[in-house]
C-alpha cells in the first residue's frame, strides 16, 4: 500500500490540479475549443483560467492561437502532442493506483 | 474517472445541439426531401420532369447536405460562438477513412436489402416502413446513444410510428415518403425552433468579445 501510495507522488502535477485537469480533460475530447467555451464548461472565472492556460502554455501542454472565425475574434486553445502524451500517462498512473490499491 | 471522462465527452458532444441549429436546418433538410418525393410522385415516370427529378437525386441529396452544412456553420459562426464559445471536434484521419467505408458498405447493404424487400411485399408500402426503421435506427444510435441528447429518443420512436403507420396508409409510395419526410421535418423545424429560442433567450450575446 505504502508502495502505492508512493507512487502518486510521480503524478505529474502541471495536470493533478482540478482546474488545469478539467482543461485538459476537455481539450482532450476536442481538435480546439476557445476561451468562452473552456469559460463555460469549466466553470472558471476570466482571471483564473487565463492564469491556469498560461501555465499550461509554458509547460507545452498546449497552444493558445489568437485567430478569427469570420469577424469573430478567438482565443483557441488546443492540446499540444506533449500535452495529450502526458495526460494519456497521467491517466495511466491513475487507474493504475485505483487499481493497486482497490485490491 | 472513466465514467466522468465519459460524461464529460458526451456534454461536449452535446454542445453541438444546444442551439437548435442542426436540428432546424436538418428538418429543413426533410422538408427539401418531402417536396421532391411528392413531386417525383406528381409528375410520374413519364414525363420529361420526373425523369429529371430521378436523374437529379443524388444531386439534390448531396446538395442539401453540403448546404445545410454551409448554413449551419454560417449561423453557428453568428449565433452561437459569440454567445457560449467555439469549439472544433476531434476527427481521428484513420477512423474517418473506415468510418466512411463502413458507412457506405452498410449504405449498400442497406439499399439492396430495401430493393429485395419492397419487390418481395407488396401488401404494404415496405419502402416507406424501411426508411422509417432506418431513420429512427441512425437517430437512435447517432444522436441518442452516442451523445445522450435525450429528444432524440423520441424522434426516433416517432420516426418508427409515421413509417409503420404511412406503410399500410395506402397512399401512393412518392407521396408516403412525402408524407414521412414533410412531418419529421416538420417536428425537426419545430423542435429546432423552440430550443434556439431557449438558447437565445438563455444567452444574450456578452457585452464583451471573446478574449481573456
Amino acid at each position: 500500500m505504502s508502495e502505492n501510495l508512493r507512487s502518486l507522488t510521480d503524478l505529474d502535477r502541471m495536470i493533478h490540479e482540478p482546474a488545469r485537469l478539467l482543461i485538459i480533460t476537455i481539450l482532450s475530447m476536442v481538435e480546439s475549443a476557445d476561451f468562452l467555451f473552456l469559460q463555460r464548461e469549466a466553470g472558471l472565472t476570466k482571471g483564473n483560467l487565463s492564469a491556469h492556460l498560461s501555465k499550461l502554455e509554458d509547460a507545452g501542454y498546449i497552444k493558445i492561437e489568437k485567430t478569427y472565425k469570420g469577424k469573430l475574434p478567438l482565443t483557441i486553445c488546443k492540446l499540444t502532442t506533449s500535452g495529450r502524451r502526458a495526460f494519456e500517462q497521467y491517466r495511466q498512473q491513475l487507474q493504475q493506483f485505483i487499481v493497486q490499491t482497490s485490491k | 474517472m472513466k465514467e466522468e471522462t465519459i460524461q464529460i465527452e458526451k456534454r461536449v458532444k452535446r454542445y453541438w445541439y444546444s442551439d437548435g441549429i442542426g436540428e432546424l436546418l436538418g428538418g429543413a433538410a426533410f422538408l427539401v426531401l418531402a417536396l421532391y418525393f411528392s413531386a417525383q410522385q406528381y409528375f410520374g415516370d413519364q414525363s420529361l420532369i420526373g425523369n429529371l427529378l430521378q436523374v437529379t437525386f443524388v444531386v439534390v441529396l448531396i446538395g442539401s447536405i453540403f448546404l445545410m452544412r454551409k448554413l449551419i456553420n454560417f449561423l453557428k459562426t453568428r449565433v452561437t460562438y459569440p454567445r457560449t464559445g467555439y469549439v472544433e471536434y476531434r476527427q481521428n484521419g484513420r477512423n474517418i477513412v473506415w468510418g466512411r467505408v463502413l458507412s457506405v458498405l452498410v449504405a449498400m447493404g442497406v439499399a439492396m436489402a430495401s430493393v429485395i424487400i419492397v419487390r418481395r411485399i407488396d401488401f404494404i408500402d415496405s419502402m416507406v416502413a424501411i426508411t422509417g426503421a432506418l431513420v429512427a435506427v441512425i437517430l437512435l444510435v447517432k444522436q441518442g446513444w452516442s451523445v445522450g441528447v435525450g429528444r432524440f429518443y423520441f424522434f426516433s420512436a416517432l420516426s418508427l410510428v409515421l413509417g409503420s403507420v404511412l406503410s399500410v396508409s395506402g397512399l401512393a409510395p412518392g407521396y408516403n415518403l412525402g408524407l414521412f419526410y414533410g412531418l419529421m421535418g416538420i417536428t425537426f423545424v419545430v423542435s429546432g425552433g423552440i430550443i434556439l429560442r431557449r438558447y437565445l433567450s438563455e444567452n444574450p450575446v456578452p457585452a464583451e468579445t471573446n478574449n481573456e
